[in-house]
Order: C-alpha cells, then sequence, then structure tokens
C-alpha cells in the first residue's frame, strides 16, 4: 500500500505531500521525505552509480526503513517525486509506471496558468489524479 | 595516507580495553593508610599502569623477539573481577548523560547553534567527550564475560600494610578461594595466575624496620622475587600541591579543597612507578610470554597439522548431538577451545596480531559448528578488530564485525549489550576510514530498546551524518531529533531540547513547516518545563501562524503557548508576533491638511478625482501656482514644507489589515498605534527635548516603544485610539486606529501594537518594512522618504467643517426627486468664511435656494392657478460652476449651517456622488488659510419606470400630432401612479384621446406593468406664410395633462418651478441629440408618485416625486415637407359621364430651409397596391422619432385606423379595373419657405362608383442650401422623395 506521495521542489522545498493512511502520521511522513531528499542528492550528486542511467529519471529505492520503502523519482526540472509505500515486495516496473503517471499529472497540474511555479500544488484535480493512481498502484501489483 | 591502526582512536581504545587484567587484593589497612591522600589502593596505582615507552622485548610462538612500547594494565580490585550488575551499569550511563545535561546547561539559553559550529565541534570531538565517556560506559558493562578472555586477570598482586599483624597469614587469607571472583572458582579460568605480594608501608607511622623484617619474611615463603615492599607517604605532616597532579583524570568527583597525594612525595611516586614498571616487565610480560609458548606447543600438538583437523572434525560431529545449551559453561578453562582462546587473547595483547588471528580462525570454525554463538561471535568481534590493527583485509575486518554483530543480536537480550559493544568497535573502525555514513547507520541499528542509550547512539549518528562528505543535513536533523524523542522518554529534557535545537539549524529556511513547527513546539514545550518560560515563549511564537496545520493542532499551540505566557506571570512583548498577520501593504494613512473628508469612503477616493473637482474652487492651486509656493515658503520653513501637516486636536487615521491564517478564531484587543511627538519648543524649532530618545537606533525599537507608551500616558502629548476586536477564522479585517496630537510638534507614527488574547503584546514597526512607498494621501511630494511619510508637522488648532447631507437614501428609483439638507457644523471657536461648494454630478444633485428650507416640498411645485409664469429660469447655468454661498454666511459656534440641495436620480445604476465645500479661516492667521470639506456619497438608483415617447404626424391636420407614450414599470415591488404628463417645448398644446378613468382604471401602474396612452399634440403656432417670423420663445411654455382623475385632489406640478426646470435643464444637456436647435423638438415630463412606502431600509421615505424627462421628441419625419390632401370623403353621382372630383393638398415645410416641391401623379393601376405598401412602411417608421424605442407592447395600432370614415376591405377587389385618373397638371412644381405652407389643387376623374385610393402620386423634395443653413445635420437628407399615402375617396351612385 502507498502511504505517502510528494512532491518537492527544485530547492528542496515541499510542493505537495498527501499521506494515504488514517493514523496521524503526517509528522513522520514529513521526516521521511525530507530525508530522502539528502538521498536524491547523493545519488544525484554521484553519478559514478548511475554509469548507463544517467539520464534515467527514476531513482530507485531511496533507503528502506524499518517499515516502508522509499523510490525517488527525477524529473528534468530537477522536481523530486517521492514514493513512501509499505509493501515490501514492489516490482520495479510497477513504480515506474507508478511515476510516469504521476509525472504526467503533475506536469498538467502545473500548467495551469493559475498555478504559481514553486508554490505549493493546491488543485484539487490534481489531489483526485494523484489518488486514483495511488488506488490503482496496488490494483496493478496484485493483478 | 596510511595511519598507524594502532594510533588511530580505534587502536587507543583498543589498546585500553584489551589489555591484562590484574586482580588487586588488599587488607582494610593498606586502604587505610592510601585513603589518608584521599585515593583508594588502587586509585593510587592506577595513573602508573600505562607505559607509553616500556621498551620490552617480547618473544612469543615465534623465534623473533619484537619490542613492546606502550603496554598498559587494568587493576580491578578482586570484587569487581565479575559481570557488572546490568542495572548498576544503566545507573551509571544515566549518571554520565544527566552529568554531561547539566554541563550544557548554559549553552541552553544561548541562541541555536548554527550547522557550521556543530560541524566544527564534531570534527574536533568536542562535544562527544561525555560520548566517548559513554560509549567506555557501555563496553565495560560487558566486561569479564566468561566467553572471552582478555578480561580474565593474568595476574593478581596481593597487598598488605605493614601494620597488619601477620602480613604473611593475611596474603593467604586474601587468596582465599571464597573471595574470589567466580570466573576462577567456576572453572571458566585457570584459577592458578601469577601472584606478586606487596607490603605497604606508611612512612608516617614510623621508621621502615619492622616492615624490611616483614619482608624478608615474605620473600622466604613466597619466593624473593614476587615479594616487594612500598613506602608511601613519605611526606612528613606537610601537604603537598602537585602541580600535573596524575590522579586527577582518574578521580574526576574529587572534590577540589581535597588534594589528591597530599601525603606523596616525590620518592614515593617514582617508587609506585618503578613497583608498576617492575611488575608489568618483569613479572607480567614473561608470564604472558611463558603462557603464550605453552599453551602454543598444547594447541599444535591437539590441533595443527591434517590429522588433528580430521579428527577434529570427526569428533565435532560427533558431538553435535549432545550440544543444545550455547551459552552454556561447556567450556572450561582446560578445554581446548578456551586454550586457543586464551592464547589468542594473550597474543592479542601482547601484540602478536599474526598469532592471535591464526588462533581466533580456528576457533571460529569450532565455536560455529558447536553452535556456541555467543563465543563465535565473540571470536569473529576479535578477529574483525586484529584484521584491523593488522590493517589488512578491510573488508574482511568488516564482515566478521558485522557478522559478530548479527550473531550477538540474534542471541536477544543476553547478547545486546555484546552486540552493543560490537557496534562500537565497528563503528570506530569505520569512522577511522571516514566512512562516517555507515557509521551512522551502525549507531541506528545499536539503538536498541533501552531510550536512553539508543538516543545517545542516535545523536552520535547524527553527528556522523553531519560529517559526511557531502554533509547529509536533513538525516543529520532527522536523527537529532529522533534522538531528542529518545531522550525526552527518558527525561533527559535538556538533552532533548540541545538536540532539538540543533535540528532547527537544519530546518531553518525551508519552507517544511510542518516538521519545523513540531521542533519549535516541543523545544517550547520543553522549555516551559523547565520553568525557563522567556525562551520558550521564544520558541512557541515560531509555531503560531501555523496555517497549514490542522484545526486541532492550531489550538493546541495557541493554548499552550498562552499558557506559558501565563505561566511567565507578565505580559509578554514580543517584536515579531505573527498573530495576526499584518498586511503591511495595506497601510493605509488619512490625515487632514487643507484636505477634510466627511467620511472614510471620501478619504480613499482618488485624489486626482478630488483635485479636478475643487480645481475652480481652491485659490489660485494651479493657475498662479508661483504665487502660492510664495506664500507658502514665507509662512513655513522648508523643512515643513516637505512633511505632511496635520492638525492638532485631529485625528490622523490609519488603517491596516490584520489577517488571521488560522482556522480557530483569535481576539485582539488594545490595538493602537505607536507614535512619538516631539513638542515644538517657542524657538519654533522641534527638538528632541520631550522624547529624549532618537529613533536611530532600530535595535532599540523594543525598548522605545515601551518608553513611547509611557509618555503618552503622561502627560498625553497625543491621544490614541484603541480597538478591539475579534478576528474569525481565515478572517481578515482592516483596523482603523487613529491617533490625535494634542499639541504643536512634530509627530511620528512608529508602529502598530495590540495583545493577543489578552496576553502577548505584539508590535509591528511600519519603518522597518516599510520598503514600498505606498501611503496613500497625502503623497504631494513623490520624492519623500517612507520615514517621512509617516512624519507629520503638528501645527496648531484651526477650525474644521463637518458636513453631512440628510437624508440622504442608499437606494431610490430613477426620477425621485428630493429635498435634501446640508448641514454644516463648526465646533471651533472661530468662524469660517467665503464658502463654495461643488457638486460632481449636477445631474443627479442640483443646489437650492436658501428659500427652499421653508417650503413643503412637492407642495411647493404645485402650479398656482392664477400666478401663470412665475418660475423663472433661476440658475441654470449655475450646473457646471462653483456655487459660491451668500457672502455673509459665516459659521461659527455650535449652531448647524443649513442649506437645501435637491436630489433627482437621473439614470439607474451606481452612481458616486463627490461634494467639495471649500472655506477660509475667519480670524486665524495659520499655515493653512484655507480647507476644503469632502463628501462622498455612494447612491444607488434603480429603474422605475421605462417611458418612451412616439410621435406621429396626425393624418387630419397639419401640426397635429399623434403621441403615444408607452410606459412600463420595471420594478419588482412598486406600484406608481402617474401624475401628470407635461410638454415643455415651443408652445404645443396636449392633450388626453382619452379620459384617465379609461387608461388608468385601477390609476397606478403595478410592477412589471406596461400601458400605453395617447395624446394629442397641437401646435400652437399659426400657419404662417414663409415671411411670418416665428414669434421667439424665451421661456418654454408647458403645458400640462393631469394623468389623475378630476377631483383627487391633487394640482398639477409646475414644471418651470425651480428644482424641476434646473434637472430639465440637465436632462437636455444629457440627452442632446442632432436636433439641437431643430424647433420641431418637444420635451416631455411625466411625473409620477410612488404608491406605498417602501419598508426597506436603505430607501427613504421623505416626501418625493419621480420625474421622467424625455428630450428632444422630434415631432418631423425624414422629409422636410408634409401634406394633407383635402377633398370630399363621400360622392354621391349620377355617372351618365365621368365624374370629376376636385382636391385640395396643402404641403408645409417644417424645415428650417426653402424647399422645392415637385409633386407628380400617375395612373397606373398596378402601382397603387404597392404603392400603398411603402407607404405604410414609412409610416410606421418614421426615422427620427427622437426618444422612441420600441417598448415591446402589442404594435399592431396603427393610425391610420383612427382615420373616420374608410371602409376597409372593399377597395382592393377594385383595383384591377382602371378606376380612375389624375385629371389636373400630372406635375407641380411650388418652392416653399421655411416654415410655410402653399396650397396645390387636385382634380381626379372617376368613371365608375367605388372607394378609391388615391395614394399614386409622389412628392419630390429638395432642400435649397442657399439659405445659409449650410450645416444641415447629418442623417438628413438634402433630397427625397414620399410616396403618397392612402387617401380614400368613395363614389356612390346617385339615384
Amino acid at each position: 500500500m502507498i502511504v505517502c506521495v510528494a512532491v518537492v521542489g527544485h530547492q528542496n522545498n515541499p510542493l505537495y505531500i498527501q499521506s494515504f493512511t488514517e493514523a496521524d502520521d503526517a509528522l513522520k511522513l514529513h521526516h521521511i521525505v525530507h530525508c530522502s531528499l539528502d538521498v536524491v542528492d547523493e545519488r544525484v550528486n554521484n553519478p559514478k552509480k548511475s554509469g548507463p542511467t544517467l539520464n534515467e529519471t527514476f531513482l530507485g529505492l531511496l533507503y528502506p526503513t524499518e517499515n516502508y520503502k522509499v523510490y525517488g523519482y527525477l524529473t528534468n526540472t530537477k522536481v523530486k517525486f517521492i514514493l513512501v509505500t509499505t509493501d515490501l515486495d514492489v516490482r520495479d516496473a510497477d513504480v515506474r509506471n507508478f511515476f510516469r503517471r504521476f509525472h504526467a499529472a503533475y506536469v498538467d497540474a502545473v500548467s495551469n496558468p493559475f498555478h504559481v511555479p514553486d508554490k505549493k500544488i493546491t488543485s484539487r484535480t490534481f489531489a483526485e489524479r494523484v489518488s486514483n493512481i495511488v488506488k490503482s498502484f496496488g490494483l496493478s501489483s496484485a493483478g | 595516507m596510511t595511519v598507524d591502526p594502532a594510533n588511530t582512536s580505534l587502536g587507543r581504545m583498543l589498546l585500553e580495553e584489551i589489555s591484562p587484567v590484574v586482580m588487586v587484593l588488599s587488607t582494610p589497612l593498606v586502604e587505610e593508610d592510601c585513603l589518608k591522600n584521599g585515593l583508594s589502593f588502587l586509585q593510587m596505582l592506577n595513573p602508573f599502569s600505562s607505559f607509553n615507552n616500556i621498551d620490552v622485548p617480547v618473544r612469543t610462538a615465534s623465534d623473533q623477539p619484537y619490542r613492546l612500547q606502550k603496554f598498559k594494565l587494568r587493576l580491578y580490585y578482586a570484587s569487581d573481577v565479575k559481570q557488572p550488575n546490568l542495572e548498576v551499569g544503566k545507573k551509571k550511563l544515566k549518571e554520565i548523560v544527566t552529568e554531561a545535561g547539566e554541563k550544557d546547561l548554559s549553552e541552553l539559553c544561548s541562541d541555536a547553534p548554527q550547522i557550521s559550529n556543530a560541524l566544527v565541534s564534531s570534527e574536533s570531538g568536542n562535544p562527544s567527550s561525555w560520548f566517548q565517556c559513554f560509549n567506555k560506559q557501555l563496553v565495560h558493562m560487558v566486561s569479564f564475560s566468561d566467553h572471552e578472555a582478555f578480561d580474565h586477570p593474568v595476574a593478581c598482586l596481593l597487598v598488605a600494610s605493614s601494620k597488619d599483624e601477620q602480613p604473611i597469614n593475611r596474603f593467604v587469607d586474601l587468596f582465599n578461594t571464597n573471595k574470589l571472583p567466580s570466573l576462577l572458582n567456576d572453572g571458566a579460568m585457570d584459577p592458578k595466575i601469577l601472584k606478586h605480594y606487596l607490603l605497604v608501608h606508611d612512612n608516617q607511622d614510623g621508621p621502615l624496620d619492622r616492615a624490611t623484617k616483614l619482608l624478608a619474611e615474605m620473600r622466604s615463603t613466597f619466593g624473593s622475587s614476587d615479594c616487594q615492599l612500598l613506602c608511601i607517604n613519605s611526606s612528613q605532616n606537610v601537604q603537598l600541591k602537585h602541580q600535573e597532579n596524575p590522579w586527577a583524570p582518574y578521580k574526576s568527583d574529587a572534590s577540589p579543597s581535597q588534594h589528591l597525594g597530599c601525603f606523596l612525595n616525590v620518592d614515593d611516586i617514582s617508587e609506585i612507578k618503578d613497583l608498576m614498571q617492575d611488575l608489568s616487565s618483569k613479572h607480567i610480560i614473561p608470564y604472558m610470554e611463558q603462557k603464550i609458548r605453552v599453551l602454543n606447543q598444547q594447541v599444535s600438538a591437539t590441533r595443527k597439522g591434517f590429522r588433528n583437523q580430521i579428527k577434529n572434525l570427526w569428533w565435532r560431529k560427533g558431538k553435535e548431538d549432545v550440544v543444545d545449551s550455547p551459552t552454556g559453561s561447556m567450556y572450561t578453562f582446560s578445554s581446548i577451545e578456551s586454550q586457543i582462546r586464551v592464547l589468542g587473547d594473550c597474543a592479542f595483547m601482547l601484540r602478536d596480531y599474526e598469532l592471535a588471528l591464526s588462533n581466533y580462525r580456528l576457533i571460529s570454525t569450532d565455536y560455529k559448528l558447536d553452535k556456541a554463538w555467543k563465543r563465535y561471535a565473540g571470536v569473529q568481534e576479535m578477529i574483525g578488530l586484529t584484521y584491523f590493527l593488522l590493517d589488512q583485509s578491510r573488508k574482511e575486518a568488516e564482515y566478521c564485525l558485522e557478522n559478530a554483530f548479527n550473531t550477538y543480536s540474534k542471541l536477544g537480550s543476553s547478547g545486546q549489550q555484546n552486540a552493543t559493544r560490537c557496534g562500537l568497535w565497528w563503528i570506530e573502525m569505520l569512522k577511522t576510514r571516514d566512512q562516517y555514513k555507515e557509521a551512522a547507520t551502525v549507531y541506528f541499528r545499536v539503538c536498541g530498546e533501552d531510550p536512553l542509550p539508543s538516543a545517545v547512539m542516535l545523536e552520535q549518528a547524527s553527528y556522523c551524518y553531519l560529517l559526511t562528505k557531502p554533509s547529509m543535513l536533513r538525516k543529520y536533523g532527522f536523527h537529532l531529533v529522533l534522538a531528542g524523542d529518545h531522550y525526552k522518554k527518558c527525561d533527559q529534557i535538556k538533552h532533548a531540547i540541545r538536540t532539538y535545537r540543533s535540528a532547527i539549524s537544519v530546518l531553518k529556511g525551508t519552507t517544511w513547516n510542518h516538521i519545523k513547527d513540531h521542533v519549535h513546539f516541543h523545544i517550547g514545550q520543553w522549555y516551559a518545563s523547565l520553568e525557563m518560560y522567556d525562551v520558550a515563549v521564544k520558541h512557541m511564537l515560531e509555531v503560531l501562524a501555523c496555517s497549514h496545520q490542522s484545526k486541532t493542532t492550531q489550538e493546541f499551540f495557541l493554548r499552550d503557548f498562552l499558557q506559558i505566557v501565563q505561566k511567565t506571570g507578565k505580559t509578554f512583548e514580543v517584536m515579531k508576533l505573527q498573530l495576526p498577520v499584518i498586511n503591511i501593504s495595506s497601510l493605509k494613512i488619512i490625515f487632514e491638511d487643507n484636505r477634510t473628508y466627511a467620511s472614510p469612503s471620501a478619504a480613499s477616493t482618488r485624489e486626482s478625482l478630488w483635485r479636478s473637482l475643487e480645481e475652480e474652487m481652491i485659490p489660485s492651486f494651479s493657475t498662479a501656482r508661483t504665487n502660492w509656493l510664495e506664500l507658502q515658503s514665507k509662512l513655513i520653513p522648508k523643512k515643513y514644507r516637505e512633511s505632511n501637516v496635520c492638525v492638532a486636536g485631529e485625528a490622523v487615521k490609519v488603517g491596516i489589515e490584520f489577517k488571521n491564517p488560522l482556522q480557530i478564531a483569535i481576539s485582539i484587543s488594545g490595538v493602537s498605534l505607536i507614535c512619538q511627538l516631539w513638542q515644538k519648543t517657542d524657538e519654533g524649532t522641534p527638538d528632541g527635548n520631550k522624547s529624549s530618545e532618537e529613533n536611530d537606533n532600530d535595535d532599540n525599537c523594543e525598548k522605545l516603544t515601551t518608553n513611547i507608551r509611557d509618555i503618552s500616558s503622561d502627560d498625553s502629548l497625543f491621544i490614541l485610539s484603541e480597538v478591539d476586536c475579534s478576528l474569525g477564522a481565515g478572517e481578515t479585517i482592516t483596523v482603523q486606529l487613529t491617533v490625535t496630537p494634542r499639541v504643536e510638534g512634530t509627530l511620528q507614527i512608529v508602529g502598530v501594537r495590540w495583545k493577543l488574547s489578552g496576553s502577548v503584546v505584539g508590535f509591528h514597526n511600519f519603518q522597518s518594512i516599510y520598503v514600498k512607498k505606498n501611503v496613500v494621501k497625502g503623497s504631494r511630494k513623490a520624492k519623500l522618504s517612507p520615514n517621512d511619510n509617516l512624519k507629520f508637522m503638528v501645527i496648531k488648532s484651526i477650525p474644521r467643517l463637518h458636513g453631512s447631507i440628510q437624508p440622504l437614501p442608499e437606494k431610490v428609483y430613477a426620477g425621485t426627486l428630493q429635498q435634501l439638507v446640508l448641514e454644516l457644523r463648526n465646533q471651533s471657536e472661530y468662524p469660517v468664511k467665503n464658502l463654495k461648494m461643488k457638486v460632481s454630478h449636477s445631474r443627479f444633485l442640483n443646489i437650492g435656494n436658501r428659500e427652499n428650507l421653508t417650503t413643503q416640498f412637492p407642495a411647493c411645485l404645485e402650479k398656482e392657478r392664477d400666478s401663470g409664469q412665475s418660475g423663472a429660469l433661476a440658475n441654470s447655468d449655475m450646473s457646471h460652476d462653483v456655487f459660491l454661498f451668500p457672502e455673509d454666511t459665516l459659521i461659527q459656534g455650535k449652531m448647524p449651517f443649513l442649506w437645501p440641495l435637491w436630489l433627482r436620480a437621473a439614470v439607474p445604476g451606481y452612481i458616486s456622488l463627490y461634494i467639495s465645500i471649500y472655506y477660509e479661516m475667519g480670524d486665524i492667521s495659520s499655515v493653512i488659510r484655507y480647507r476644503t470639506l469632502r463628501l462622498h456619497y455612494n447612491l444607488q438608483v434603480l429603474p422605475s419606470l421605462d417611458v418612451s415617447f412616439q410621435i406621429s404626424p396626425s393624418p387630419l391636420r397639419l401640426q397635429q400630432f399623434l403621441v403615444r407614450m408607452d410606459v412600463v414599470n420595471r420594478t419588482s415591488t412598486e406600484s406608481f401612479q402617474l401624475h401628470q404628463l407635461s410638454s415643455v417645448g415651443n408652445q404645443w398644446e396636449i392633450s388626453l384621446l382619452q379620459p384617465p378613468d379609461s387608461i388608468f382604471p385601477l390609476h397606478s401602474l403595478k410592477a412589471g406593468q406596461g400601458l400605453s396612452c395617447f395624446f394629442m399634440l397641437k401646435s400652437c403656432r399659426k400657419l404662417s406664410n414663409s415671411e411670418d417670423t416665428i414669434s421667439s420663445i424665451s421661456t418654454p411654455l408647458a403645458s400640462d395633462v393631469r394623468l389623475v382623475p378630476q377631483g383627487s385632489g391633487d394640482s398639477v406640478y409646475d414644471i418651470t418651478r425651480s428644482p424641476l426646470v434646473d434637472f430639465h435643464h440637465c436632462e437636455r444637456l444629457q440627452q442632446e441629440s442632432s436636433q439641437q436647435g431643430d424647433l420641431n423638438v418637444i420635451d416631455f415630463i411625466l411625473i409620477s408618485r410612488m404608491l406605498k412606502i417602501n419598508a426597506d431600509p436603505g430607501f427613504c421615505n421623505a416626501p418625493h416625486l419621480i420625474s421622467h424627462h424625455s428630450c428632444h421628441c422630434s415631432v418631423a419625419s425624414a422629409a422636410p415637407i408634409s401634406w394633407l390632401v383635402e377633398g370630399p370623403g363621400t360622392l354621391h353621382h349620377n355617372f351618365s359621364s365621368f365624374c370629376e372630383v376636385k382636391l385640395k393638398m396643402t404641403i408645409y415645410n417644417s424645415s428650417g430651409a426653402t424647399t422645392f416641391v415637385r409633386m407628380k401623379t400617375f395612373d397606373s393601376a398596378g402601382n397603387v397596391g404597392r404603392l400603398t405598401g411603402v407607404n405604410a412602411i414609412q409610416s410606421a417608421t418614421p426615422g427620427n422619432q427622437a426618444g422612441w424605442h420600441d417598448v415591446s407592447l402589442v404594435n399592431d395600432i396603427k393610425v391610420a385606423s383612427n382615420v373616420p370614415g374608410t371602409q376597409l376591405g372593399k377597395p382592393l377587389s377594385l383595383e384591377s379595373v382602371c378606376p380612375f385618373i389624375w385629371s389636373g397638371p400630372s406635375s407641380t412644381n411650388v418652392q416653399l419657405e421655411p416654415k410655410s405652407s402653399v396650397e396645390i389643387p387636385l382634380q381626379v376623374c372617376v368613371f365608375s362608383p367605388g372607394t378609391y385610393d388615391l395614394s399614386n402620386y409622389v412628392l419630390n423634395w429638395n432642400l435649397s442650401p442657399s439659405n445659409g443653413r449650410g450645416n444641415h445635420e447629418e442623417g438628413r437628407q438634402a433630397s427625397g422623395t414620399c410616396q403618397g399615402y392612402p387617401y380614400y375617396i368613395t363614389l356612390l351612385q346617385s339615384a
């Protein structure tokens, strides 16, 4: 199950954080997302590991905590997408697919002329779309 | 870069922690002697038990000797040689942490640390000093375990005092097995260890004689080499102070008054040194060498070699089933496994790492096969460390340590402590290799259930993240927060605060508000729990404006904040209070110099609008500017001119927006301005003698503001208004604040202060943030600096008029005419004079006469039957000019000055009325000579009646017109009573075609109702010939039609009376059309009244009339000419021959120019129908009927239908036959002078009886351009053709 998705701006400012749990763990998830940025930075600044996947947007598993797995994705405008999931067995393809759809939703959201760049994404449509994507993530991995 | 592993921190640590243990057994008397120095015996020896340069040759298993340089002995009392109690250990840990926390207390009050500082200090290892202590304690918690041998004592030091009786016996007693540690007793280690006997002699007790005797005795008993004598306390009765006290680092809890080792002189110390040196080099090291060699031989014999290995494997296999307790003490000291381990540890301690490693590896597999996991882990640990010290195979070292760590961890609680120790070794190793990130993860793994060690580990982990290159600041912060939480769990509040505070430095300047709020809020709470409320409040302030949090969280934050503030017991004054949010760009300052405002809305109107309105009133403002400037500059110094001027006793208003970002309501009270006033001294120069503090230092603002408040409360140089308000969730309100200076001088508005929830005072300084210049009013000089905009020159009190218009409604229906009163008051003792007034919309607002005040409206408008034309066109020219009040007008004292105004809501919509009143000061000399009072009113005009007129020429008479009036009630609720219709214009006479009762059966027009009524309009002018002059019309003559039934008591209103005629004039100008100057236009005024009184509060229930003005309705059609065919309608004829009918056509030229007309007749019968059709169209669409528009009524009423004597239907069937011919001239030309008529005779021959339409003629007309009226209005043709209109003639067969 996806616990949390986040969009983080290129100055590492949070643009959108949405948790999908009932529990009151917003703070924890904020911390996790915040910390994962360190790993994103590390991945980006140490290209030696990347090798052939230099221009890959998908950053893979950022770090596993006790209960969560954190995946990252970096757009070419240095906007980061973070996915926190409790699934222990996640297929890479699923995550890639998720991020691709998430990216599309994000691009649509920021293409709105009333969206202020580098400000929080307040679009309700975006939120709906994201929650749909999140819901379908569980289904596709199950099927 | 290769660093000797032994010189790294881990190396040093290992040297310290894994070194031979000497068990000390001493008699109480020995301790007593030593306590004189404030030391125990062990402590006395301790400083001398480590050697930096012992330089002892060592030969272990190999024949190659090497020299040891560094060496250390660990001394323990026998009672301590046991596994330490876990609880005691934990307590010790807690002590260390608490102690460290107390030390940090001073830092807690300082500012939050910066990352750079943290980086520097953690690199230098400064803050981690107590971490090392802590880590050491953690390591010590698992010492003397039976699964590893390096803690097993290698020697035993037996000490007796020379005072002891029978010291020999005492020695024997000391090594009594009952008292010995369990390690020796339960068979975990070899009880046969090296024994060394020491006799201590206290020199204060007397000479050495007895001691030497005893020593000799001892030597004879225990062997000469193993006995020694130590003399202490040689310093007789003199307390020595050691410059560098060697004991100090070992005994930190000693009180400073006590001089450690005060009786030990230099000789004693050197004796102790020698003793320890001897013990190490001559006894312990050789003993260990010996042991290694012996054990090595045994191991070689049983385990080395191919045969032994096979045997071992076989043996192990068979043993497998038996083993079920992995930690059980199945390995006694005599078992080969234990011996290998001892051999390894001894070799390790003597730094023969190769030997140690080979033995560890040997034993490792055995333990693994035996599933003796704890021992296996212990050996793995040692392998890792050995690899490290050998500085080879780093990966292997790491692997081994990780393996050991994991194995320990798997053991559960019993292995937890060992796992921690192993983890610490591992971390140290990683740190040595700069693998900080990995070290941090290990720290994280070391964390167990216990919160306190976890907290310390997490904090150390955070520093590791900081030291990682590049720094992983977010993880640093995160781990600090985690550590803080753990500290909090075990009540180490100070540490919790410290870690959280460090975390702030990471979050500073980011927008991770959730995390930030959490950190600040908890720091605040914790500080509060330490009763450091000031700092607590400081942190709590950061979380107040948490609009992103949920409502409950916001409530929680605010409640806690207020609680803390309450606990401080004082009202807090905060410079940067974020609640509510102040929108500085909304700052709006309204002050009155020579411009005064009657209402806030007037003040918020654009200055340019007022400027243009007042342009003509204000003396030499724009026209003779130089003069005015000269005058001004003479009166006031330049300095004053550049600042804003305000008048003492008159309030300066400041409007500022407060926004509540929270979802909960907050209350703010006592909102007021912070001001400074420098009183003007007699010399006329403002100096700061009243408020001595200059406003130079912005840092000192808080102090300053408090000071100023004191001033204001003390001698009241100015009065401040205070506003209390409550802000709902997310609400934004604009607070109006005023400051009223009372004395002359210089007033400076500094900022605003308010009190949140009655406990916290917030300040906001305008200047400090005032970057943009947006003072709305008084920005006369654009070059003013922002500070100057908040600075005012206060001049002495001058008169000020207060004005209002009563009773001005907010909503009126279009056309409403109402009387208003302008009320002016002057509260000062000085009179004002030379009043002038100007109104922005004279169409809406008209200035009346003084007499109007006393008359009754609308009765005053009623036409008196006898007086005829009484009202003159009073002041129709005034409307665009400045109205001058009578010269004798002086306003003074309490009496209000009243002046009538007329309001007429001309058109529907929203109207802003601007009125400016100019006045001059009476008998007072001041910088300001005149002032203006600006009034502003908004008026909503609702549509009421829609009136339109259609005028068509009557076909019966020239100069007569049919007027059709369409009236629609556009309101939804109101009913109107139409009162009268008056025509204004060139002597027109108007009359109803029907009696009023038949038009208005209900006497009123209901909401939404529409109706049409018809009037006959007659020109009173005589049909004149072309040479007649037109009687000049100086005053508009009105003719009125009452639309109410006779006898209802209301008389006709005189539309030539003052307000009506004035408004009509305005309407005329407004509705100006192309026919200006045309004489064929007529104006209509429809006067009506609203029937019921409206209950809507916006409306005013004052007596009123509703007048609708329709101006410039043209009576003329498209052509300048009109004609009338006259003749008999019905004729009897016998038709023996054809019948000849004579007709007369009268053509009238209604235009102002000479017109040539040609009349042509034609007999083609086929054209008749068509021409008739064209005619009908032309009459139905009169081209120039101004004031007419389609009112969507039933539009089938034709003028023609009113023509009497017409029989429709019949003639159309007859048109097929040739009915008649024109018998006169087929073409006639006439010339028509302006406003003249001419008659043309016509003749028709009819051949059979019937009804005929005589419309088959055309009139061609040509306007003569020669008549000086060259300016033909556009749309007016110079020539045209008119089709004849139907004229029916009926011929009957006579009998």
